[in-house]
């Protein structure tokens, strides 16, 4: 059963007590959002998601989009709820004030995020592509653009989308076809086919705007030869209100194996009008400042996901009386003690909250890092917050979306034959979470940018952004103590990701193909050890409230005993990641092509 | 060989001139530079001028300054009887036939017989030069042609007379070789010689194809440059660099010159586009820009011509080549379709056959035209090789299917390459149709013919021994760059005892383009970006071990530097016992500049040197202030000479002037050596602790209170006082060569940690400049 309540307690400690000294300093310009702010902030989104997103969850997945005659329509409450979401400011939280935004700090927005995420995954991308959108208007396009789009956009009275895929080309964007001819008054005329539009068209703003890959006639050929344009779907009057429609038209949406309620769409762009944003050619960097952010976001989706199905499966666990406990009976009164006292059952609910609770974690990291890279007074911790969020980009979009996927399959797990069934409502959620694998560069992509494009940008100073604390934080912490098993741990973990860097950056030197072989499992093994430095920060934190009293006991020995679990039963995986770089490449391509 | 060099006259003090008369110097050769009275007052002041001028000049004419002290100027009408005091007169006046003549008329009533005259002229032939002058006169005359500069570039082209005596021009020639480190070719008297002969028709021909085939200036030279072997500034940026007024009068030489059937004489048009920039005085990077300019207007930004409306706009930066093309596979850059081949092969196709039509006419064989190519033009590989790359017969076809004359060589060649490696041994093809040893000069020895013969004794990653004859033994250098690493620290570990076991000396030598910038920053880096400090670590200590193992071997180490020997590279030296150095080897412990201080042994040995230095005064607070005005500023040597003056070089350390017999040289210092070999006891010092330290910061916050050193540079300085002062020692404790080395691996340790190092590091990576922060 979904039964979504947003985990605030643990999201406050992400965001006010974890990450108070990793580094990138109080940031001045965020100091008016304290912790009074912030917190009913949270308390209101978190109603937002129980009350008015989360009751339309499942409802939007039986009914899903529906087509006709060009039109789509979004399942039966969805207007409604999103009239509510913008007028609610939920549209505007993260965005720009100079265009009528809000200025919250990424770290506040991102758990918004999570929680819209969790209550209604579908719902969520609406929204979400707009602000994507907006944020690759306010980098690259020009002034007049930006005052005729962004305010509308942050307000949430238009949406937005990105137009990238094309019948024959998505991961390799060098091949897209559709093209852009200038104007004499520099306006562009946009021409071809997209598919898997999200957002493409709905019915729930009165205009959408699409950014739009396509190729200048006289464009070098592959990606050096692709811009970015902005196409409305009515071309706005002087005055801003609607004008003519623009030759964009929906020609179908896909039939999807989850996400049933956003509409994801094929859209013809057929001479429509556009204006180039950014420069000719630079399409690709003004994408990917929207996709970088975005990916980001499909990686709360994951998380968002995931912590919704360990609520679900929570739920199920307590109330599902099955069998008697090993170690005697616990629930005498009942003809079965609940599921929840059998240690296979805990390892699948402690995974899903451990999972949970380091990607919370970790994200409330990076999301700290957006904040600083954008908005700190000193040069040095831009620089550094920036090449920690370039760092951390790939392995929050892969790593969370792949263990909320996981996630989701434990839940269904523990809901038995139930789970397989659809009124449980935990099938949705493995369903709905397994796009967040694929979209915005499949999570194979995602590890190919990490040791292709990260690991050794500039000599492997992004790495310095994350290495260096893990590094200090083992030398600052070591020795007897009641943390050393988990140094210890850490230690491990992490002198295997040295060694296992060290490596890939050789071998990947004299061979690519074997930095693409340790890609994905590279990619784990850093952000588990990212994970297990967020709990021996999170348990040292939790031990020092302990020791010296706390009236919230319970959460901070729940979150040793959380901490403690992932070290003994999630981290070892460390090792076995480390043996398998090690391998290399060999067995993975000795097969003869014509033998499969 | 009669009557040895002592002294030499120079008459022409002219860029070309003075150059000379400083290179003659810098061999340590008192030099006579003489010029016109210009002012009666100050009848000297032409030549005087020069040498002035010259001590100004960067890269500098001179050596050292003890050198410019050998050149003693005057001028030719008070002073042209002083060269009956000199072995050799090099003549290099303006290029004018007539004045050049009434000067030798002159020469001829003053000279001793049998002192060598000989003409620097680029462009008159030397039947002209001695028209009209005695038997005697021809006998003595030839005609040295340096390249600029004189210093700097390695090729002289000598060409004697039929009259000219055979023993004076080998006298010339070996002077020219050993003392002023010249190789020479031998050239035949025809117009331009060999170097400027080919190298203007390429020019020409790569000009001209890239108006005609419509391309820029930036895709021209991205395909003349790098994918040729040829320097990457491509050809149009060459011709800014040397001056695009000298286009003309290049071009006007030889046309005057040539045979009117001589290929050259089709393509020789200048462009009107390159006549208005002259005429403008667009003459290159010495007038107000070339092809290229920097529009300081406009924020430095570079610029480029448009070679058709001869406007200025951006640089534009060409597409890349294909894979191989870009990589010098010429085969591959021809196949490349549309300009960017077609640009190939108009210059290869038209060049390589000029060159290939020049054996016999302009020189002997096809080695000497290769050469000079490389030492003149600093092309890779010369035009024979150029085409050993492509193919001879492909060349011969395509250029026969095309219509064009097949040079009679090309077709000689048939299916085979010019040249080959038979038994070991490296040959060429001759006129005659069979293969001759390329014969190395006497007392020349390469590590790469002993690599064409034999295989290394041992080998790593970045390192290799080898066997180089007569009991000695050397050790190369193979990383990138000739960086050190750990690698590196291994091979002198598994040599030590190879050598010990095997052979009588050891020498540390490679044929790359420099010895070694030190230490391999990119690995220490990454290293350090991942906190792997343990490696960090490991790197210093190893080094160490390594260096002070070699330092204490029962065998002398000596070694042989040319080119940059910096930071570890510079400590290797300080390391061996002797060193003989290339005369161009710039050498220093730049580790400041990095963030570092020296941590393979370098500061402990320069104190040890300095200490022992009898003109330091008393005390040890002189040695220490020297080593540390020296690495804290991280200064370079210009010169062997200069790194003498800096302590990197013992006085009892050798110079060799001509980079071919650097081996040769190093291998005999090394044999001298190994007879009765002791090793050197570790030394020990007194050191003045805390007091000196607090003496050299204070000297650190003088600078830094004028400007002149940063906030870190005093934090790097003060790691670096700590070891040169001998950290917590005063002046009653002996401080160990172990101590000052552990203070070594402290303060490295401390500095790699600082993000400010690491900015530097990456600066100096990414840059190639270091970042002042």
């Amino acid at each position: 059963m979904q039964v979504y309540d947003a985990p605030l307690r643990d999201m406050r400690f992400v965001l006010n007590e974890l990450h108070q000294d990793d580094g990138f300093g109080g940031i001045p310009a965020l100091e008016e959002f304290t912790p009074d702010l912030t917190d009913a902030v949270l308390e209101e989104a978190a109603r937002f998601s129980r009350e008015v997103l989360a009751p339309i969850n499942r409802s939007g997945d039986e009914e899903g989009c529906q087509f006709e005659n060009g039109v789509v329509r979004t399942p039966e409450g969805f207007k409604e709820a999103y009239k509510q979401f913008a007028e609610g400011g939920w549209t505007s939280l993260a965005s720009d004030p100079e265009w009528g935004g809000q200025g919250l700090p990424e770290a506040v927005s991102k758990l918004v995020e999570e929680m819209s995420c969790s209550a209604n995954l579908s719902f969520g991308l609406y929204p979400g592509l707009s602000h994507g959108a907006a944020v690759a208007i306010e980098g690259h396009a020009s002034e007049d653009l930006k005052r005729a789009y962004l305010p509308k956009l942050v307000s949430g009275e238009w949406s937005g989308t990105m137009c990238l895929t094309e019948s024959h080309c998505g991961t390799d964007l060098g091949l897209l076809r559709t093209r852009a001819v200038p104007q004499e008054d520099g306006s562009y005329r946009v021409t071809g086919s997209k598919i898997f539009i999200s957002a493409g068209e709905h019915d729930l703003t009165e205009n959408i705007i699409h950014l739009v890959l396509a190729r200048l006639p006289d464009a070098p050929k592959g990606v050096k030869g692709i811009s970015l344009f902005l196409v409305p779907k009515y071309l706005p009057k002087d005055d801003g209100s609607i004008g003519p429609s623009n030759g964009v038209a929906c020609g179908a949406i896909e039939h999807k194996m989850g996400l049933k309620a956003s509409a994801t769409c094929q859209m013809n762009f057929d001479d429509s009008v556009g204006w180039l944003v950014g420069e000719p050619n630079k399409g690709m960097a003004a994408m990917f400042t929207m996709m970088n952010a975005e990916r980001v976001s499909v990686g709360i989706q994951g998380l968002g996901v995931g912590e919704a199905a360990y609520q679900a499966a929570v739920y199920y666990a307590k109330d599902r009386l099955q069998g008697r406990s090993l170690s005697g009976v616990k629930n005498a009164d009942g003809p079965a003690d609940p599921i929840i006292v059998h240690p296979d059952v805990r390892r699948m609910l402690m995974t899903m909250r451990a999972y949970n609770e380091g990607c919370r974690a970790i994200a409330g990291w990076v999301s700290r890092a957006l904040d600083a890279e954008k908005h700190s007074s000193d040069p040095e911790v831009r620089q550094r917050a920036a090449d920690f969020t370039a760092l951390m980009t790939p392995v929050v979009k892969a790593l969370f979306t792949d263990l909320g996927h996981e996630s989701a399959h434990l839940a269904v797990q523990c809901y038995g034959g139930h789970g397989y069934i659809r009124e449980s409502g935990v099938e949705q959620y493995a369903r709905d979470a397994r796009i967040a694998m694929i979209y915005e560069g499949t999570n194979g992509i995602q590890a190919l940018d990490l040791v292709g494009r990260k690991i050794g940008a500039h000599t492997g100073r992004y790495l310095r952004s994350f290495f260096h604390p893990v590094s200090a934080f083992i030398e600052e912490n070591s020795g007897e103590g009641p943390m050393k098993p988990m140094i210890d741990g850490l230690a491990r973990a992490f002198g295997a990701l040295q060694l296992s860097t060290a490596t890939i950056a050789q071998r990947g030197l004299a061979d690519p193909e074997e930095a693409g072989a340790a890609a994905s499992d590279y990619l784990r093994l850093l952000g588990l050890v990212a994970m297990a430095y967020c709990y021996a920060r999170a348990t040292k934190i939790a031990g020092l409230k302990l020791l010296f009293g706390t009236e919230e006991k319970a959460f901070y020995d729940a979150k040793i005993k959380t901490a403690t679990f992932f070290y003994e039963r999630i981290l070892p995986q460390t090792a076995s990641l480390f043996l398998q770089i090690k391998a290399g490449k060999k067995s993975m391509m000795a097969l003869d092509q014509d033998a499969f | 060989m009669s009557d040895p060099i002592k002294k030499v006259c120079v008459i022409g003090a002219g860029t070309m001139g003075a150059g000379i008369a400083a290179q003659v110097a810098n061999a340590g050769i008192p030099v006579l530079l003489l010029d016109i009275v210009r002012d009666p007052a100050d009848r000297n002041a032409v030549a005087a001028g020069a040498v002035a001028k010259m001590l100004k000049t960067e890269p500098a004419p001179f050596m050292s300054k003890a050198a410019a002290k050998l050149v003693e100027v005057g001028n030719i009408e008070d002073d042209l009887a002083r060269v009956a005091e000199c072995d050799w007169i090099v003549e290099a006046i303006v290029e004018r036939l007539d004045l050049k003549q009434q000067l030798y008329t002159k020469l001829e009533a003053v000279r001793r017989p049998g002192t060598a005259v000989s003409s620097n002229t680029s462009t008159i032939p030397l039947d002209h030069l001695t028209e009209g002058r005695s038997e005697a006169f021809a006998r003595d005359f030839l005609i040295t042609h340096f390249f600029n500069p004189p210093r700097y570039m390695r090729l002289l082209e000598i060409v004697s007379g039929p009259a000219s005596d055979a023993a004076l021009v080998a006298r010339v020639s070996d002077f020219a070789d050993r003392t002023l480190g010249k190789t020479i070719v031998v050239a035949k008297d025809t117009p331009g010689f060999i170097a400027n002969r080919v190298g203007t028709f390429w020019i020409q021909a790569a000009l001209n194809a890239a108006f005609e085939l419509g391309l820029t200036v930036e895709e021209a030279d991205a395909i003349a440059g790098k994918p040729m072997g040829v320097p990457k500034t491509g050809v149009f940026g060459l011709v800014d660099l040397v001056g695009i007024d000298l286009m003309p009068h290049l071009q006007k030489s030889l046309t005057e010159t040539l045979p009117k059937d001589d290929p050259y004489q089709a393509i020789s048009t200048i462009p009107p586009l390159i006549g208005t920039m002259i005429a403008d005085g667009y003459t290159g990077r010495k007038g107000k820009g070339g092809f290229y300019r920097l529009n300081r207007e406009a924020g430095k930004r570079k610029e480029a011509i448009d070679l058709t409306t001869g406007a200025y706009r951006p640089v534009i930066t060409p597409q890349s080549l294909p894979g191989a093309a870009a990589k010098g596979d010429l085969g591959a850059l021809l196949a490349v379709p549309g300009t960017t081949g077609a640009y190939a092969w108009a210059i290869l196709g038209q060049t390589l056959s000029y060159a290939a039509g020049l054996v016999p006419e302009a020189a002997d064989d096809i080695v000497s035209i290769d050469t000079a190519m490389k030492l003149g033009y600093n092309w890779n590989f010369g035009p024979f090789e150029l085409i050993d790359k492509i193919g001879a017969a492909t060349l011969a076809k395509r250029l026969a299917d095309e219509g064009k004359p097949v040079p009679a060589i090309l077709t000689l060649a048939g299916e085979r390459s010019f040249y080959r490696v038979e038994n070991g041994v490296r040959q060429h093809l001759g006129l005659d149709g069979d293969y001759h040893d390329v014969v190395r000069p006497e007392g020349v020895l390469l590590l790469a013919d002993i690599k064409l013969i034999s295989k290394p004794l041992v080998k790593t990653a970045s390192a290799a021994l080898w066997d180089i004859g007569d009991g000695v033994a050397a050790l190369e250098f193979t990383g990138k760059m000739n960086a050190l690493d750990g690698e590196v620290m291994a091979l002198i570990g598994k040599a030590i005892p190879i050598v010990t076991e095997k052979f009588k000396a050891l020498v540390v030598y490679n044929e790359g383009k420099s010895f070694s910038a030190g230490a391999n920053l990119g690995l220490a880096l990454f290293a350090l970006n991942i906190a792997a400090w343990g490696e960090i670590e490991k790197l210093v200590a190893g080094g160490q071990e390594a260096y002070k193992a070699l330092k204490y071997a029962p065998f002398p180490v000596v070694s042989a530097p040319f080119g940059m020997a910096l930071g570890g590279g510079c400590e290797i030296l300080l390391n061996s016992d002797a060193v003989q150095a290339h005369a161009e080897s710039y050498i220093g412990l730049v580790e400041c500049g990095v963030g570092l201080i020296p941590g393979w042994g370098g500061c402990g040995e320069m104190l040890d040197r300095w200490r022992s230095n009898p003109a330091m005064p008393k005390g040890p607070m002189p040695a220490v202030a020297k080593v540390f005005e020296t690495v804290s500023t991280a200064t370079v040597s210009k010169s062997a000479a200069e790194a003498k003056e800096l302590g990197f070089l013992r006085p009892s350390d050798g110079i060799t002037m001509n980079r071919d017999r650097l081996l040769a040289d190093a291998k005999a210092k090394a044999l001298a050596l190994a007879e009765g070999y002791q090793p050197p006891e570790p030394p020990v010092f007194r050191l003045p602790g805390a007091s000196g330290r607090v003496a050299l910061e204070m000297a650190v916050k003088g600078f830094q209170a004028r400007g002149l050193a940063t906030d870190y540079d005093g934090v790097v300085s003060g790691f670096l006082a700590d070891v040169l002062t001998g950290g917590e020692a005063d002046l009653v404790d002996t401080v160990t060569e172990a101590d000052l080395l552990a203070l070594e691996r402290k303060g490295f340790a401390k500095l790699v940690r600082d993000g400010r190092t690491q900015a530097r590091i990456e600066a100096i990576l990414e840059t190639g400049k270091p970042l002042r922060n």
